[in-house]
């Protein structure tokens, strides 16, 4: 009798310490993603209080001898050409990224409610069709997108760059979408119906109120989508005046390859919209990313 | 089968926007791509002027030493990236799992790098990795384990896997949200029942939830082979492709062709090749999304 309660108990501990041994082995690795994750940015944050002077010692000053916001009130300041050019760059940012964002919203919504709702013929071919669009890179659709902005009369304007991310974000819009239709049960609609709505009506006053998390976390990939995007900004836009920040920043830091603690205020501001964004609605955002991959 | 098409005319309409956006933005650009990969084309955008050389521009391609080099190099790039962000991404999943004080912190934080731009995210490694002022340069040396700092991204052998770091900073938070969220599919009493039978940890994991997360597993490690296969703004911005193109890949490649040199016939050719490869990925993406939907039928 003693024996086998000491043996239980003996078999106990082990089993605890091993637990313990994989609990500690986590920690560890957290903390080491999260060296690998923070450093960066920190060390980013860091820079930009520096002045260009301190920013290039070896070995490097790492907290600033004299903090500043030099850097910062150059880039916010109307009254020079740098702060002019910045502030018209995340103008510009801002509005392609809103018009996209509602755009999307428009196109994405009614799509994804047919995906979900309907049998239609040619369903799933048209539905792996617009999934299939993610699977290309930019690159390929460059050259001619390009010559077709130019036959109609968009290049550098902000439309060729609203109506190529629109696209370039529909696939995923839809798909997130169709993840949360699918989980509003039918009979709601059903319900309204025989209340004597239209199917139009059972659609607007039902399943969009339900479907608003989804509607939002679409949003924000959107707006995140379009705010970060480079490549077909960087190929359609040529004139100052019209360029997005990601391009923008690049453009101006080709002339002034020195400014560091600029160059790392500059990512640090063109950081804090999306990252803001993602932080108030993350569990709309992280939720409608997985809804499609995971099934419960 | 047209009476059908016509009774379900209605339904038409709601997809019609996204059908009618992606066919101009999509279906146009692909169908001119292919054209153009048959022709020999002048400088500028005077595509006019073109001249059919057939399959020319292809073994153009395929008997350039750069072509196997850049090659290697997007193999290189891809693998490495996936398979590291998805294990650490993995990982980090499995250790966020259980709640402790924190964690919500923790995982906003590790997520950050995902959101933020990649052009933004470049030029923090660049300067991360500068060669006279850098902060890893100079751990380094103060830690005596070099006498100079090393300059990581003017280096032929050591380009490509400082690349792959970076992209891997940006990468893992994507396979840990969709691996976190796959986590919490596996059933408790499953876990449960494994500990009664007397499991360890490891037999836990490897017997009851890594089988369930396979199909998870496969749909992100998809999506980010293709992701990075994709890839393009971290080594256009932090080398162009240097030096001497050792990280270049192919999209990087194909776009300085294109818009660099203006070689849009060779350019265009090496796209069709890159749509090719893609469409065989995506004939597996398809699939495992399939095998996704088949099952949620079932259920």
């Amino acid at each position: 009798m003693s024996t086998i309660a000491e043996t239980g108990s003996r078999r106990q501990t082990r089993s605890s310490m091993r637990v313990d041994g994989w609990r500690w082995a986590g920690r560890i690795f957290l903390l080491l993603m999260l060296l690998y994750t923070a450093v960066p940015m920190i060390w980013m944050l860091i820079t930009s209080i520096k002045s260009g002077f301190a920013a290039t010692q070896f070995p490097p000053q790492w907290w600033p001898d004299e903090p500043t916001l030099a850097s910062y009130r150059k880039l916010l300041d109307p009254q020079n050409s740098v702060g002019q050019d910045f502030l018209r760059f995340f103008w510009n940012s801002l509005f392609v990224s809103t018009a996209t964002t509602i755009l999307s919203v428009i196109v994405a919504v009614p799509a994804a409610y047919a995906f979900s709702r309907f049998t239609f013929p040619g369903r799933n071919f048209l539905f792996f069709a617009v999934l299939l669009r993610n699977m290309f890179p930019a690159v390929i659709f460059l050259v001619p997108l390009f010559i077709l902005m130019r036959a109609i009369g968009l290049v550098n304007t902000h439309g060729s760059l609203i109506l190529t991310y629109l696209t370039f974000g529909l696939p995923l819009a839809i798909w997130l979408l169709k993840g949360f239709y699918d989980n509003i049960p039918v009979q709601l609609e059903q319900a309204a119906r025989i209340d004597g709505a239209t199917r139009f009506q059972a659609f607007i006053m039902i399943v969009m109120p339900l479907s608003t998390p989804g509607i939002i976390a679409t949003a924000i990939y959107s707006f995140i989508g379009a705010w970060n995007e480079y490549i077909y900004a960087y190929t359609f836009l040529s004139k100052n005046d019209q360029l997005t920040l990601p391009v923008g920043i690049q453009r101006f830091f080709s002339e002034n390859t020195t400014d560091f603690p600029g160059l790392m205020a500059a990512s640090f501001m063109m950081s804090v919209p999306v990252v803001v964004l993602f932080l108030v609605l993350q569990r709309y955002f992280v939720r409608a990313l997985t809804e499609g991959a995971v099934k419960h | 089968m047209l009476r059908n098409i016509w009774a379900h005319r209605a339904d038409y309409a709601y997809v019609l926007p996204a059908i009618a956006v992606m066919l101009i933005v999509i279906a146009y650009p692909i169908y001119y791509t292919v054209e153009l990969s048959f022709y020999k084309t002048p400088p500028g955008l005077q595509l006019r002027d073109k001249t059919f050389i057939g399959f020319d521009n292809y073994t153009t391609i395929l008997t350039s030493e750069v072509f196997w080099k850049v090659t290697w190099n997007t193999l290189i790039w891809t693998f490495g990236s996936t398979f590291i962000s998805f294990v650490l991404g993995f990982a980090t999943a499995l250790a966020l799992h259980r709640d402790f004080v924190g964690r919500g912190v923790l995982r906003a934080i590790l997520i950050i790098p995902w959101v933020i731009s990649a052009v933004a995210a470049s030029y923090i490694w660049k300067w991360i990795y500068h060669s006279d002022f850098g902060i890893i340069g100079a751990v380094l040396v103060g830690l005596g384990l070099a006498d100079r700092p090393p300059n990581f991204i003017d280096n032929v052998s050591t380009v490509l896997p400082s690349l792959i770091v970076v992209n891997i900073w940006r990468e893992f938070p994507f396979a840990m949200i969709m691996m976190m969220a796959g986590l919490q599919t596996v059933p408790d009493q499953l876990l449960r029942a494994a500990k009664v039978d007397g499991a360890n940890a490891w037999q836990r994991f490897w017997h009851v939830t890594f089988p369930h997360l396979r199909n998870v597993s496969v749909v992100t490690i998809l999506l980010l082979a293709v992701a990075n296969f994709n890839s393009f703004i971290i080594p256009w911005i932090m080398t162009g492709g240097g030096p001497s193109n050792a990280s270049h890949i192919w999209i990087t490649h194909i776009y300085e062709l294109a818009f660099g040199r203006q070689r849009w016939g060779v350019a265009s050719a090496y796209s069709v090749l890159l749509f090719l490869i893609l469409m065989a990925l995506g004939y597996f993406y398809v699939r495992a999304l399939s095998g996704n939907e088949r099952k949620e039928g079932r259920a």
